[in-house]
């Protein structure tokens, strides 16, 4: 039985049609029927029959009780939403619709007329010029723009398109159409277009729209000549990414037609399937896919060669074509290939940053749910229970961002310190607040650093050391923007020719000099409630070996000693490795006070005395503290009262913390006497001072690596080694009071 | 109607007491759970309630409290309301630097942005620090216990050199104003 029935399967070849379950002889009955049906369909099908019927349809067929139009239509929209319309179809049944032949049906064409493959741009050009003669109602040509601009991936080369920008154009003056308009045409623009006309605004009240803003700041990109009204550098709301009902529709299609999504974020972020329903339902959540459906063959025979950029699989592909690639329509789609962001850093095209700033700022405030003017709706909480695919989705998105200059990140950023609790998407939100380009010093407290106080304080170690860390990138990626994008005369420097951001010499140094204080803060009162952890001091002091070089390396013009919060913990503390840093931090101070003390005379630049001071009264108390054992003496920097030190009864406490017997050292101490004299019972660590020990010990101490330590001696005593006595080391390392 | 004292009692030895005061019962449960799992080098003991006058009843046996913190779950008025009464039963000392405000859903869409806006008024008026939760996931919840555990520490005495006050005058909330937030916008 089992193998009549493989032997009838086999014949007819449809598979699909067949059920185990049932007996041979039943199903051997039905797939004749079947297969009977099949040919019949074949010689007159009715779908061709009832294209043929919209093609040819009279005007004026009344379609009140129609039962041939409703049957045929019946036929058209299964085929839209289950599989989707090929292109000459959808070319057919938009010409019916919008001609309005028979009136009424336009709007349920429209909801159905899902492309399966492309749409033909000569069907949308025909449509607009349907659009022309304004006989539609104007619900339905909003309908249609957002059809348009739903699919506008899809559409198959845009160069006829273009080259109708003019009568769409004509469209802005219409009040309901406007934001739609805007939005095509946003699309649309390219640079060459606007060079050859004119446009001429005149901006009526209601003309200060966000869309009508978002166009024209694209115009003013391309033809700042053209465009003489002051725009907002920062823009809020614009185009709407409007959900429309095809959306969903479309996804289902093209998964049931290549059996896989193109590349959402399922597919780019690694979240393997079984997700499926959960990602469902949170469906805006997605990168849009990288789908412009251009075929390449197709394009070739147009007269201007147009590249997708989803067709890229290589670099030397994108090498080859980078003079010809379209931009999608939703930007996002770029941050989804390396390849792109590639394309993006090369060309710094300003539009295409314009527009992802753009999509940025839709995907990271408004989000689906959030009320656009809600201030504290960052990150929309989505509403299905676990929210990993949202906290993934902006997990990506904020990883891919590129961060430069984006202003809709960084206000996301700025309003999300407000409520953030420091645990979620730390490592992104860090990552990204490390790459905000440098902020106003009369903001920047605001922004950032109240905020930021506040989490720091009431944060544990690790979250401590994360921000220290964060600051410190921070701080070298403004520092290398200096030295990148410093102007040579004026010292001034314009950051990033995409944005609108100039700063002074002195703005910037401001900005520095505000972020180099807060850190001192920060690292003073979060040393002391850690108990002086090495953790977070290790992370200080890489912070302050940024800043000590910023002068020599950066020639940022501006030397900030660290706070004494910060320099007595690192000197006393317990682990050498703090120690050795410290001598290494002062050691770069001191060369970059001595440059700049020489360069000080050639240029206009002054670096305050009390500076200069500062680090004399440092470097002081560092030599008389680890080498000459005269801490808490009269003049020093720490002067306690003597009667005061004998109550503690320590021997000698003007000594306690010299190279011997500092804590962290006197390990090394104890170990050398033991190398020396191992058979002496008692231990004397005042015997290593003494004659030639002193010079051995200090070999040993430079031997175990503290190459700090030993800059330190070398550059700030004088000791001479063969001479084998220990000289008063003269901390001669002051490069004087300025 | 009895005002909770901070210094009215003696401390405990290797001891602090928080007591979490949330109208809606919900967070603090795991809350307090969390906090009593987290590992600690001093006995911690927390303790709950829906709001504050604290019965009279067992005021004999309640150990002095060390920080109080009010609980805000901004999706609900009642919420905020119910905090706002319970301050009034707090004696004045507390508010240096022995009270803090956790929010939670602050990021909801559904809640209207004055209501976040009224709470850190409120919270500022004080001089207390305001701390957000991600009450719904499990990072969100280890992260707050942590955070408030470091308060914690601090008001009851265990990290030398430092006390509620000096903590909280560096944490206390700010009201961002607006021209700024405008400007910035």
């Amino acid at each position: 039985m089992a193998k009549a029935f493989n032997l009838l399967t086999s014949d007819l070849d449809v598979s699909s049609e067949s059920d185990l379950s049932v007996s041979s002889r039943a199903s051997n009955r039905s797939l004749r029927v079947a297969e009977k049906e099949r040919r019949k369909s074949e010689a007159e099908d009715p779908f061709l029959l009832a294209l043929k019927y919209f093609s040819e349809v009279k005007a004026g067929t009344p379609w009140m009780g129609n039962d041939v139009l409703e049957r045929n239509l019946v036929l058209v929209e299964r085929m839209g939403l289950t599989r989707g319309l090929p292109p000459e179809v959808i070319s057919t049944m938009l010409d019916y619709a919008m001609s309005l032949r028979m009136g009424a049906p336009c709007v349920r064409v429209l909801k159905f007329l899902i492309p399966a493959t492309v749409v033909p741009q000569e069907a949308i050009v025909r449509a607009v010029a349907w659009l022309c003669v304004g006989k539609i109602a104007i619900s339905t040509q909003v309908l249609f723009l957002k059809w348009v601009l739903t699919f506008f991936d899809m559409i198959d080369s845009k160069d006829h398109l273009r080259s109708i920008y003019g009568f769409i154009f004509n469209f802005v003056t219409e009040e309901h159409l406007c934001p739609y308009i805007c939005h095509l045409l946003y699309l649309l623009t390219r640079k060459d277009m606007l060079h050859q006309r004119s446009f001429i605004f005149s901006l009526s009240p209601q003309g200060r729209q966000p869309f009508l803003l978002h166009l024209l700041s694209l115009y003013k990109v391309f033809c700042p000549e053209l465009v003489t009204t002051a725009l907002p550098s920062k823009l809020r709301g614009g185009f709407k990414n409007h959900v429309t009902p095809w959306k969903g529709v479309l996804n289902a299609i093209q998964k049931r037609n290549t059996g896989q999504v193109t590349s959402d974020i399922r597919l780019t972020i690694g979240v393997k399937d079984g997700s499926n329903s959960r990602k469902r339902k949170c469906n805006h959540l997605q990168l849009p896919s990288l789908n412009s459906a251009v075929q390449r063959n197709l394009s070739s025979t147009n007269s201007r060669k147009v590249f997708p950029l989803e067709q890229l699989h290589s670099f030397p592909e994108l090498l080859d074509n980078l003079h010809r690639i379209e931009l999608p329509s939703q930007m996002g789609s770029l941050l989804g290939s390396s390849l792109a962001l590639c394309y993006l850093d090369y060309v710094q095209d300003d539009s295409a940053f314009l527009r992802l700033n753009f999509w940025l700022g839709h995907a990271l405030h408004e989000g689906k749910k959030a009320s656009p003017y809600a201030q504290n709706c960052v990150l929309p909480v989505s509403t299905c229970q676990n929210c990993s695919p949202l906290c993934l989705f902006y997990a990506y998105v904020l990883s891919r961002a590129p961060q430069e200059g984006f202003f809709s990140t960084e206000s996301f950023l700025y309003k999300f310190l407000n409520v953030w609790d420091g645990s979620l998407l730390r490592p992104q939100i860090l990552g990204l607040l490390s790459h905000i380009p440098v902020v106003p010093s009369s903001c920047i407290h605001q922004l950032l650093f109240e905020p930021l106080m506040q989490l720091f304080f009431s944060s544990t170690l690790f979250f401590k050391c994360s921000v220290i860390e964060c600051l410190n990138d921070m701080l070298l990626k403004w520092l290398t923007w200096h030295s990148v994008y410093s102007v040579e005369d004026g010292l001034d420097i314009s950051l990033n020719s995409h944005t609108p951001m100039n700063m002074t010499l002195s703005g910037f140094m401001d900005s520095v000099m505000e972020l180099v204080l807060f850190v001192g803060r920060l690292a003073t009162v979060g040393l002391q409630l850690e108990g002086c952890s090495s953790l977070l001091l290790s992370f200080v002091l890489d912070f302050y070996e940024t800043v000590c070089d910023m002068f020599l390396k950066f020639e940022l013009p501006l030397v900030v000693m660290p706070p004494v919060g910060v320099f007595y913990p690192a000197l006393f503390a317990t682990d050498p490795v703090s120690v050795d840093r410290l001598c290494f931090i002062m050691c770069r101070y001191k060369q970059n006070l001595t440059a700049a003390k020489f360069q000080q005379q050639e240029h206009v630049f002054h670096i305050s005395s009390q500076t200069y001071r500062e680090f004399n009264r440092y470097q002081l108390l560092m030599v008389s503290t680890l080498w000459n054992s005269r801490l808490f003496q009269p003049g020093m920097a720490v002067e306690v009262d003597h009667n005061l030190l004998a109550l503690s009864k320590v021997p000698e406490p003007s000594a306690s913390f010299t190279l011997i017997r500092h804590p962290a050292f006197v390990g090394y101490a104890l170990d050398f006497h033991l190398k020396c004299w191992p058979e002496r019972k008692d231990m004397d660590l005042k015997s290593v001072k003494a004659g030639k020990h002193w010079e051995w010990y200090l070999e040993f101490l430079f031997s175990h690596g503290y190459l700090g330590l030993q800059q330190f001696v070398q550059s700030n005593i004088n000791w001479h080694p063969g001479s084998g006595t220990k000289s008063q080391g003269q901390g001669d390392g002051q490069p004087t009071n300025g | 109607m009895s005002l909770l004292k901070p210094f009215s009692k003696l401390p405990e030895l290797n001891t602090a007491n928080i007591l979490l005061v949330e109208n809606e019962e919900q967070f603090q449960q795991i809350l307090a759970e969390t906090i009593v799992l987290l590992k600690k080098n001093v006995n911690v003991n927390v303790r709950l309630a829906r709001s504050l006058p604290l019965p009279i009843e067992n005021e004999k046996f309640r150990p002095r409290i060390d920080l109080v913190v009010f609980i805000i779950n901004l999706t609900s008025e009642l919420s905020y309301q119910s905090a706002e009464v319970s301050l009034k039963f707090l004696d004045p000392d507390y508010f240096l630097g022995k009270v803090c405000f956790l929010v939670t859903n602050a990021r909801n869409a559904s809640v209207p942005p004055e209501r976040l806006i009224s709470v850190r008024k409120l919270v500022a008026s004080l001089h207390c620090p305001l701390l957000f939760a991600e009450d719904q996931m499990t990072d969100g919840v280890n992260t707050a216990a942590h955070r408030l555990l470091a308060i914690l520490k601090v008001t009851s005495g265990h990290v030398p050199m430092a006390t509620g006050l000096y903590l909280s005058s560096l944490t206390r909330c700010t009201v961002p104003s607006d021209i700024d937030q405008q400007n910035f916008d």
